[in-house]
């Protein structure tokens, strides 16, 4: 980075230097990638984004074909995968691509390998159809194989939920807690009884999950901005329903562990993966949270694919080695040793899932997450989608900070479609 | 950005403009490259210099590695992102040529500007209290007698430390809740503030976070320029009847005006270009709406709205057209700065 501040004057040779040096180690550690024999092969993938143990496996099983090198990459995976497919030089033979880089991947399709022409339709119908199509362009190419998924519930705390004289079974709260209105009603019992707890934890959280909720977002599959039409203004005002009823713990920097452990959040909206977070942010809450399904259905949030960059020379192979990795019993391992939630129904009867969360109080929280995972609507997501829900989020916390409802979804909306106009929509 | 070159020479320009000149005239033509024949047929000329210039190969290798390391890392990726901004190019596909049409679309774009303004405002919130520091700690250094190292150790060791695990350290100073400063606020019974979500207070953190890093830095430089002053002059002042302030404003100022100009070109260069700070202040962990600059925007800086474009949106084009504009708001500061505190030596 040639832009940073007073430092880069003075120790600028010396980065510069260090940066050459960390490009020729980086260079060697990856040479054997590109060379055009399936001799050797790279896998790259994120902390967190494949379970180890099966890549491990992975690597022992095609032994005989392969040298299969995995490489987990910190930092910004999507950045470091675009420098190198960019320079053409060292390109991984198989990447991961996480859930919120795929739209913006999907134009350049070109330069991944079309994973139907590997055979990849039969295995179709073990994998979650809504999945499938994210990692598929708009004119019928497969580019991401799925790995995770990220299927919604409501964390709640049954202890917090007991104290406001609120039911705490999980099936008796999804039940009572069918609607958003619902829910919302019984976060002001909630917020009446224990005066320090709200809700939730933020009102964007809420927006996500309206979004998600409805059949389309931001831009429709004809290209078309959407943004300013019913389901978001509807998502925009249960969102900010949070603010007026006074249910929002409006966290939005840095101290949403240390509010998940004191007790500032009653509940969470949010994927699979948000147990571990809630885990690790209060490990001495153990016991007192449950999972009951999200209010008004759920909607994904997260997850991610791999995918064979036109570059690796036996994409054959490494198809063999991605359907393996991702398999049904595979995944069941990858939920145990990293919570990915897995994209193929068949692993959730498996008994890695099946068990008990003795974090959520021995509660089996498959029974939540599992229907959820299927009722998950199917959307278009638009290469510009995140930048064009921006302002949204932008303007909700104004909100939160205390501009009215109608001028911040009025302002979201205008910079909604600057952005989209930018990014070269009509 | 090339903007990270002028600080260097910036003081020495001010100052002997009259010699360096007379050297630049005089170094292509030293006195063994004249030829004895007077204007000699430039096609006889040309190997002659070629195998001069050749003959320095030593010393030429021995200053490359700067060189090559500015072409690779510095001048190519400058170059190289003054093309990307007449272009549309998300990182991976085809590279496409859209003529000025990002920079117009940046004249539209109402986050641009707002950037632009707190760039501004955190720079006036943070330069001009700092230089000011500066200059009286400095003077006050320069008045000590003792401990006169570990003073200049302490003040200058914010300069050389992580700017994210200071951005780290004051997150958690002004965080609401548990917040040193509230914590203190409410011992005294005062009203805690919201320091991270109120616009105004953002730019105030921002701006106390870049200070505190930066004030020392430039003590040290003004206490070399002090130390340089030579001590005739404040005898002579002394003589005259001046006291210290007198002798602070009628003395040390002017002199230390070479001085002032360098630490205001470096804080006009550096001070505009902030980014680590709102990043790592507001930067959230979450996949949705990274870097937007905190609430209301507030902490949004130019350099900031140009890495979400980039780097967020995969919006190359786009954010080398930020960068550009952000470059020349820089030179136009500069040389308003230049002009101000220059002014009286011309």
């Amino acid at each position: 980075m040639e832009l940073t501040r007073r430092q880069a004057i003075r120790t600028g040779l010396l980065g510069a230097a260090g940066l050459a040096a960390g490009g020729t180690l980086t260079a060697c550690g990856g040479g054997s990638s590109s060379g055009g024999s399936a001799a050797a092969m790279t896998l790259w993938y994120w902390s967190g984004g494949l379970s180890p143990s099966v890549v491990t496996d992975a690597t022992k099983k095609f032994a005989s074909q392969t040298k299969l090198t995995s490489s987990v990459i910190g930092g910004d995976f999507k950045q470091k995968l675009l420098t190198t497919m960019t320079s053409r030089r060292y390109v991984p033979d198989i990447t991961g691509i996480k859930g919120e880089d795929m739209p913006a991947m999907l134009p350049d399709a070109d330069r991944f390998v079309d994973l139907n022409t590997l055979g990849a339709a039969k295995l179709k119908s073990q994998y979650l159809s809504w999945k499938w199509a994210q990692g598929m362009t708009t004119d019928g190419k497969l580019i991401g194989f799925p790995i995770d998924i990220g299927p919604t519930a409501m964390f709640y705390r049954s202890d917090l939920f007991a104290q406001a004289g609120l039911p705490t079974d999980p099936t008796t709260v999804a039940a009572q807690m069918k609607t958003w209105d619902e829910y919302f009603a019984a976060g002001v019992e909630l917020h009446k009884a224990i005066p320090k707890t709200y809700l939730v934890d933020n009102a964007g959280d809420i927006f996500t999950a309206v979004v998600g909720q409805s059949g389309s977002r931001f831009i429709d599959s004809s290209g078309k901005f959407v943004g300013d039409q019913d389901h978001i203004r509807t998502a925009w005002d249960t969102a900010v329903k949070t603010v007026t009823l006074g249910i929002d713990a409006k966290i939005n920097d840095n101290s949403w562990n240390g509010n998940i452990a004191n007790g500032t959040v009653g509940s969470v909206i949010g994927a699979a993966w948000h147990a571990l977070d809630i885990e690790q942010a209060a490990p001495a809450l153990s016991g007192k949270w449950r999972v009951a399904a999200t209010p008004d259905g759920p909607s994904d949030n997260g997850g991610s694919f791999l995918a064979i960059p036109t570059t690796c020379p036996d994409p054959a192979l490494a198809f063999q080695i991605i359907t393996w990795i991702l398999n049904p019993t595979n995944q069941a391992r990858g939920f145990t040793d990293e919570a990915l939630f897995p994209s193929t129904p068949a692993s959730y009867t498996m008994s890695a899932l099946t068990s008990g969360d003795k974090y959520f109080g021995g509660q089996k929280t498959i029974e939540v997450f599992g229907p959820a995972a299927q009722n998950i609507p199917n959307q278009y997501v638009a290469p510009a989608d995140s930048a064009v829900s921006a302002p949204y989020y932008n303007q909700l916390i104004n909100v939160e900070n205390g501009t009215s409802s109608d001028s911040a979804w009025s302002a979201a909306v205008s910079q909604a479609k600057q952005i989209f106009a930018q990014q070269g929509g009509s | 950005m090339s903007s990270s070159r002028p600080t260097a020479q910036a003081p020495r320009e001010s100052k002997r403009t009259s010699p360096r000149m007379r050297i630049a005239r005089d170094t292509p033509r030293p006195s063994r490259a004249r030829t004895p024949s007077g204007p000699a047929p430039s096609a006889r000329r040309r190997p002659g210099r070629a195998r001069r210039v050749a003959s320095f190969w030593p010393q030429y290798l021995a200053i490359s590695p700067f060189y090559l390391v500015f072409l690779v890392f510095l001048l190519i990726p400058i170059v190289f992102s003054l093309y990307l901004a007449f272009t549309s190019w998300d990182g991976l596909g085809a590279i496409k040529f859209v003529g000025l049409q990002q920079f117009r679309f940046l004249v539209k774009d109402s986050t641009f500007w707002l950037a632009l303004r707190n760039t501004l405002i955190i720079w006036v919130l943070s330069t001009v209290p700092m230089l000011f520091v500066s200059l009286v700690l400095a003077s006050l250094i320069n008045a000590t007698r003792r401990f006169t190292a570990f003073y200049r150790i302490a003040f200058f060791i914010p300069s050389v430390t992580s700017i994210v695990a200071i951005a780290l350290f004051f997150s958690a100073i002004f965080s609401e809740n548990y917040g040193l400063v509230n914590v203190m606020l409410h011992a005294m019974h005062l009203p805690t503030v919201d320091w991270l979500s109120d616009a105004w207070t953002i730019k105030l953190v921002i701006a106390i976070l870049m200070s505190w890093q930066w004030t020392g830095y430039n003590a040290i430089i003004y206490l070399a320029g002090m130390q340089s002053i030579p001590p005739e002059l404040y005898e002579a002042a002394k003589v005259d009847g001046a006291g210290p302030i007198r002798t602070f404003f009628s003395i040390t100022i002017p002199m230390l005006r070479p001085i002032i100009l360098f630490t205001v070109i470096v804080s006009t260069v550096t001070g505009l270009q902030s980014f680590t700070e709102p990043q790592v202040l507001f930067g959230s962990s979450a996949s949705v709406n990274p870097n937007s600059g905190g609430p209301g925007q507030a902490g949004l800086t130019l350099i900031l709205y140009f890495y979400h474009q980039a780097f967020d949106n995969n919006n190359f084009g786009y954010g080398a057209a930020i960068a550009w504009a952000a470059f020349l708001v820089i030179v136009l500061f500069t040389a308003i700065n230049w002009r101000l505190v220059a002014r009286k030596d011309r």
